[in-house]
């Protein structure tokens, strides 16, 4: 069902209805929107409340108070629509064939039952870099949003996640593994949302490494959450 | 509950049903009453939702320049509204109203009327327009049809009935909520900094704007569930 988690029901922790107003209303920074876009894939239950509040926009959209268009608006737009090549009747459920940017470097070796969520594969994902003892990051950059900030951690079992300061959104979503902090355990599909109200100290569970997908709102990514610990290690 | 539920929805569908959809004329579609075809006037006479829709399956199935005229004439200037609401200058939302709606020509064949009504699906297109819009870029950032639709298998006669039921419910939500709890679910669509200016409309301290809007969120899910 999911491209990276078996079993969706089992979803305890999600994103709250604030940060998906913002997704839906397209107010959320292009890398917290990665982490959203990677949860809605593996949890029902946040795209329905997505799709609820894309029907808002929808009716916001039908009650807005018509401006005026240029007068030849309609016409221009008509002369280059006949500029088009004329495009083949498609069936409803029949969908074009979509490009999607070719990674130009091979995604960092997941373990093997890690399905790489669809979002992620239209990114290009670095490799893994060494961060510091059990301790492994690679840079996420967004298409059409360089520079934008998200990460992937791979952090090895009962070490901590990497400190970092508080002050902005936090969203850290579990691809495998698991880890906990003062508000339960996160596994695969999981998300934690944080921000400056939330005081945690997340650990990864004993059982086995976790990786996750982590953004910051802001662009104070490597600063903010690697702090002092990573910053003489890792140079961007 | 569901049953009670399907009778309803498949009332309202029928409609839709007796539309032909492909290969077949348009017979139903509804033209808003006396308007020249080339006026891009802003029209009072609002078609129907289910018309909406039916204008972009018929723009999908025989690419009719007649319903892509209607539908133009519905939404180019409720998009630019929508882009001016949020911040942008008058050329840059006339330009991406044009956009979205050569978009809506493109893309036809990509709506689908069970999982968006045609407002719903039109916003996230101009939704979409705007990222791209405001990152400079030309790559689409994450375009819905990129996203997985639903899970593979799910039946999808349920969706039909969520979606409507959604579609329905949303405008009357709307109109349920208190005047503050309305007006930061406008700023938040619409706002640029919408905590900022959800404090400064309303007169209230920024610090308990998150508090207002989770609260206004609340309501608003909760009537969109049928809760409230
Ligand atoms: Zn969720």
């Amino acid at each position: 069902m999911s491209p990276h988690r078996m079993r969706p029901d089992a979803i305890s922790h999600h994103i709250t209805d604030a940060t998906l107003l913002r997704y839906a209303t397209g107010r959320l920074p292009a890398g917290p929107a990665l982490v959203v876009s990677v949860h809605l894939e593996g949890c029902p239950a946040c795209r329905a409340k997505v799709a609820a509040f894309e029907a808002v926009g929808g009716a916001l959209l039908d009650e807005a108070p018509p401006e005026l268009m240029a007068p030849d608006a309609l016409a221009r737009l008509l002369a280059r629509i006949d500029g088009d090549a004329p495009a083949e009747p498609q069936p409803l459920r029949k969908r074009p064939a979509r490009k999607r940017p070719v990674n130009k470097r091979p995604l960092p070796d997941f373990p093997g039952d890690l399905r790489v969520p669809s979002a992620l594969r239209a990114c290009e994902v670095g490799p893994w870099r060494w961060m510091g003892p059990g301790m492994r990051m690679s840079r996420v950059d967004i298409p059409g949003a360089p520079g934008s900030g998200a990460i992937l951690l791979r952090i090895g079992p009962g070490r901590s996640l990497p400190e970092h300061g508080h002050g902005a959104l936090e969203l850290t979503q579990v691809l495998s593994g698991s880890f906990s902090d003062e508000m339960g355990r996160y596994q695969p599909g999981d998300v934690s949302e944080t921000d400056e109200d939330v005081d945690h100290t997340p650990v990864v569970d004993g059982d086995g490494e976790c990786i996750c997908l982590v953004a910051l709102e802001g662009g104070m990514l490597f600063r903010g959450l690697m702090g002092r610990l990573i910053q003489p290690f890792v140079r961007f | 509950m569901i049953r009670t539920r399907a009778r309803r929805v498949s009332g309202s569908m029928n409609a839709a049903e007796t539309f032909p959809l492909r290969g077949r004329p348009a017979l139903c579609l509804v033209a808003p009453a006396g308007k020249a075809v080339t006026s891009v006037a802003p029209d009072e006479t609002v078609p129907s939702a289910p018309a909406l829709a039916r204008f972009i399956l018929v723009i999908a199935a025989q690419q009719d320049r007649q319903a892509f005229t209607w539908l133009y004439r519905h939404y180019a200037p409720r998009l630019k509204s929508f882009f001016l609401r949020s911040g942008l200058a008058p050329n840059v939302a006339e330009e991406l109203a044009q956009e979205t709606m050569l978009q809506v020509w493109r893309k036809a064949a990509l709506f689908d009327p069970q999982k968006a009504g045609a407002g719903t699906w039109i916003f996230t297109i101009a939704r979409n327009l705007r990222i791209d819009f405001l990152r400079r870029e030309k790559i689409p950032s994450v375009p819905d049809d990129d996203l997985p639709d639903e899970p593979d298998g799910a039946p999808n006669s349920e969706a039909v009935l969520l979606t409507a039921e959604r579609e329905a419910r949303v405008r009357g939500a709307l109109q349920s909520l208190s005047t503050e709890q309305a007006a930061i679910v406008h700023l938040s669509f619409f706002g640029e900094k919408p905590h900022v200016e959800i404090a400064r409309e309303l007169g209230i301290p920024l610090g308990t704007v998150k508090s207002r809007v989770r609260l206004a969120l609340a309501r608003l899910r909760a009537l969109l569930d049928g809760e409230a």
